[in-house]
């Protein structure tokens, strides 16, 4: 049973100097970026700097202060109404309550030991208005973009990162073999989601990083790559992509195969190969300095993106990325998608290591349609 | 009696199926008719509640950081009927979404892809000034210059009142959220892990329909004394902590808190239960209270009633004491957010609570807590809304093990 060691890593990975050495990174990208303090709203950022385990809800979270980091005082603030969940080092007297009232949350904030002298503060994201609201706690500071400071604390993975992304891939491995089995004529999209979620949920995980994560390509017409499961069910001969993912003590990991409903056709074998061959490539040009004009191909569709706390930049694909530069230590998922009509479409994705020579592979599952 | 018979709300009575091109209309109607009235000549949004009440998109549910990184963005402009969705997911777009207005996807939160948002926003709202409720840093460089207000001004008065259509959306959500508890209650006897309630909770919600999850599904075991913990901030009750693989044990008092959504709204579901034991007569007690408190502010709540009446109801009823915890309230709105206005009971005050005026549409999820300090205590939520002549429940599921046996 992974259950209890799902949220909280307790084997192998110590998490207590894994808090540490993240908490070390932050603030030397703090002093690097000239910033006194850090107001943040995203959950991976506040689980970066606090290891709180916070309640998890689908979908993007409005900006508002949840976390203040102050570098005078190297304390780490927390809006958290109790200590569930809170790492021991975050005392009580560092958390502050939930409050609808703006003027009452102003007012807790205003108290924590150091905030009204700080004179650079740097937010992870913005809203109109914001500005107001900083000048109620730290009159003095001028307000700043801390997003180059969070991905440079951040980018960069330790071994014990490495780590739990790897136990998150191996809990997606677990389900894209439930994926499979389920994966019988008749089923349908979601009734994959459905074995996938339940996966995942009896490895206590029951948050997916996404619900994109199958879609049976059609054997005649466009070929597009769909994320949004629906009732469309599995006809023999069909090309059904499954991508599932995982998170492991917040971090992420991930598989993407694609099969062949019972059996697969020589035009689908070769489309596989062709796909497999240009996602090769591209992973063994993810090397440190490359830039992501360097990771195109012409066999397929490239997506690539960085995981860690989630999936976080840089983003490779879909239009951008060109100049994003790889650095050692970076995590990413690396997707290649190739359609072609009368056929259907294949998807492959690994999750590679970005270190110095060749990359290393962290994913590991069968090839599905050779 | 209120809360009986047709109901109806601005006169529409709420269908057992939601209209859904009628309902987009009604809600770009509401948009179009504020950024009007506030001379607006735009509205950007990148809150996916936001998002999805101006354009009725899909996308899968996804963790924060890879629902931010791959967010949906709608642009609304002054006097067109339909909205701009700037999406990764092509095939969420509602049908009716006119080609022209279906885009590529934006990433605001990338250099790269805030500057081509800004290039598309200079197009189609080339001057004037535009509501947005989120600015990623390098979306704010990329329209510095541009007269930016906060979108809230427009999204909290036509999020207030639901129409029909909003409230069968509504009541949708919570029938497939009751539904798939139905099969999660047997399952309550010493031993099982929380994730496995979960696991089976969202197999039967996933197998219901197209709905997807909202929250990780809470099951808190209550201690009988705050003291015992967790330590709080205000010294009240902690809830709702986070699911682990805990194992329930005989006699544990759960208080369960699940939520989905269904067309971008939100349903709310909360019980108390028990683990493999029937109510004592104490807790028996507590679940009585709840109801009696629960009635009390039904039986004021009507349009024209204040906010502040509701709460005045439930205290007195609670000899004098707030029967809620005080860092959430004794109500709140849903829709396509899970928590909205109205907030009742909350640290904006008495004052604030007093123009809080009830109105057909307005949601209601009464959410009273009964806790005896040594003994516990008892918390159940229902959805409510208010009708043209008083109100009507939107949930439908019972407080077994409270009430198993009575007529009522």
């Amino acid at each position: 049973m992974t259950g209890l060691l799902a949220q909280q890593e307790s084997g192998r990975v110590d998490m207590v100097a894994l808090r540490a050495d993240r908490r070390g990174r932050m603030f030397a990208a703090m002093e690097a970026h000239g910033l006194d303090a850090l107001v943040l709203g995203r959950p991976a950022n506040i689980t970066f700097a606090s290891g709180a385990r916070q309640l998890w809800t689908a979908g993007a979270r409005p900006f508002g202060p949840g976390c203040l980091v102050l570098a005078a005082t190297g304390q780490v603030h927390l809006l958290s109404v109790w200590d569930e969940g809170i790492p021991p080092e975050i005392p009580h007297a560092n958390l502050f309550g939930l409050k609808w009232n703006p003027v009452n949350l102003l007012t807790e904030i205003a108290a924590i030991p150091g905030v009204r002298t700080t004179r650079r503060v740097g937010t992870d994201s913005f809203g109109p208005g914001f500005e107001h609201f900083l000048a109620g706690f730290a009159p003095e500071a001028e307000l700043v973009d801390a997003t180059a400071a969070m991905t440079d604390a951040r980018r960069s993975k330790s071994a014990d990162e490495v780590a739990l992304i790897e136990r998150a891939i191996a809990i997606a491995e677990t389900a894209l073999t439930a994926m499979e089995d389920a994966a019988e004529p008749g089923a349908s999209e979601r009734d994959l989601l459905r074995a996938y979620l339940a996966s995942i949920a009896q490895q206590g995980c029951t948050t997916p990083p996404t619900e994109g994560i199958v879609c049976a390509t059609p054997r005649s017409g466009p070929v597009v790559l769909r994320r949004l499961p629906s009732e469309r069910r599995l006809g023999p001969g069909q090309l059904v992509a499954l991508n599932p993912g995982a998170l492991y003590a917040g971090y992420e990991g991930g598989v993407g195969r694609t099969i062949g409903v019972e059996g697969v056709s020589p035009a689908a074998s070769d489309l596989a190969a062709r796909c497999r061959d240009a996602l090769d490539s591209v992973i063994d040009r993810c090397r440190v300095g490359a830039r992501g004009a360097d990771l195109r191909t012409e066999g397929a569709d490239v997506l690539i993106y960085g995981l860690g706390l989630g999936a976080e930049p840089p983003l490779i694909g879909s239009g951008g990325g060109a100049d994003a530069e790889l650095v050692g230590g970076m995590v990413l998922s690396v997707q290649a998608w190739a359609g072609r009509e009368g056929t259907g479409g294949v998807l492959l994705r690994d999750v590679v290591h970005v270190v110095d020579g060749t990359p290393r592979v962290l994913s590991r599952y069968r090839s599905t349609l050779v | 009696m209120a809360g009986e018979g047709v109901v109806t709300v601005d006169g529409r009575p709420i269908p057992e199926a939601p209209d859904l091109p009628r309902m987009h209309r009604d809600r770009m109607d509401r948009l179009q008719e504020q950024l009007a009235a506030q001379e607006l000549a735009g509205l950007v949004l990148l809150w996916p509640s936001a998002v999805s009440y101006a354009t009725g998109a899909h996308s899968p549910g996804a963790d924060s950081g890879r629902a931010g990184l791959f967010r949906p963005v709608a642009v609304v402009v002054a006097g067109d009927a339909a909205p701009h969705l700037f999406t990764p997911y092509p095939e969420g777009a509602p049908p009716g979404l006119p080609a022209d207005h279906l885009h590529p996807p934006a990433f605001p939160d990338l250099a790269d892809g805030a500057a081509a948002l800004a290039a598309a926003l200079a197009e189609l709202v080339p001057k004037g000034r535009v509501a947005i409720d989120e600015l990623p840093h390098p979306l704010r460089a990329a329209l510095a210059g541009r007269d930016l207000v906060p979108a809230a001004s427009v999204m909290a008065p036509v999020k207030l009142r639901k129409t029909a259509d909003e409230l069968a959306c509504i009541r949708v959500a919570q029938r497939c959220n009751e539904l798939a508890m139905c099969d999660v209650m047997p399952l309550l006897r010493p031993g099982v892990r929380q994730t496995e309630l979960s696991s089976v909770f969202l197999d039967r919600l996933y197998e219901l329909g197209d709905v997807s999850n909202g929250i990780d599904p809470i099951w808190q075991p209550m201690p009988q004394c705050i003291a015992a913990g967790p330590w709080t901030t205000h010294g009240d009750v902690a809830f709702p902590t986070g699911s682990t693989g805990e194992v329930l044990r005989h006699g544990d008092v759960i208080w369960c808190d699940t939520g989905i959504h269904y067309e971008g709204y939100a349903s709310d579901f909360g019980r108390t239960w028990l683990v493999g034991a029937d109510p004592t007569p104490r807790q028996l007690s507590q679940y009585r209270r709840w109801q009696e408190v629960t009635d009390s502010v039904l039986a004021v709540c009507k349009p024209g009633a204040t906010a502040l009446d509701l709460d005045r109801a439930a205290i007195a009823t609670n000899g004098g004491k707030k029967p809620w915890i005080e860092h959430f309230y004794l109500s709140h709105g849903v829709g396509t957010d899970s928590a909205e206005m109205p907030l009742i009971g909350t640290d904006l005050g008495e004052a604030f609570d007093e123009q809080q005026v009830l109105a057909p549409g307005m949601i209601l999820v009464l959410e009273p807590v009964i806790w005896e300090d040594g003994y516990g205590g008892y918390r159940a939520e229902d959805i409510y809304t208010v009708t043209d002549d008083g109100w009507a429940s939107l949930s439908d599921f019972p407080y077994d093990p409270f009430t198993r046996g009575d007529a009522a």
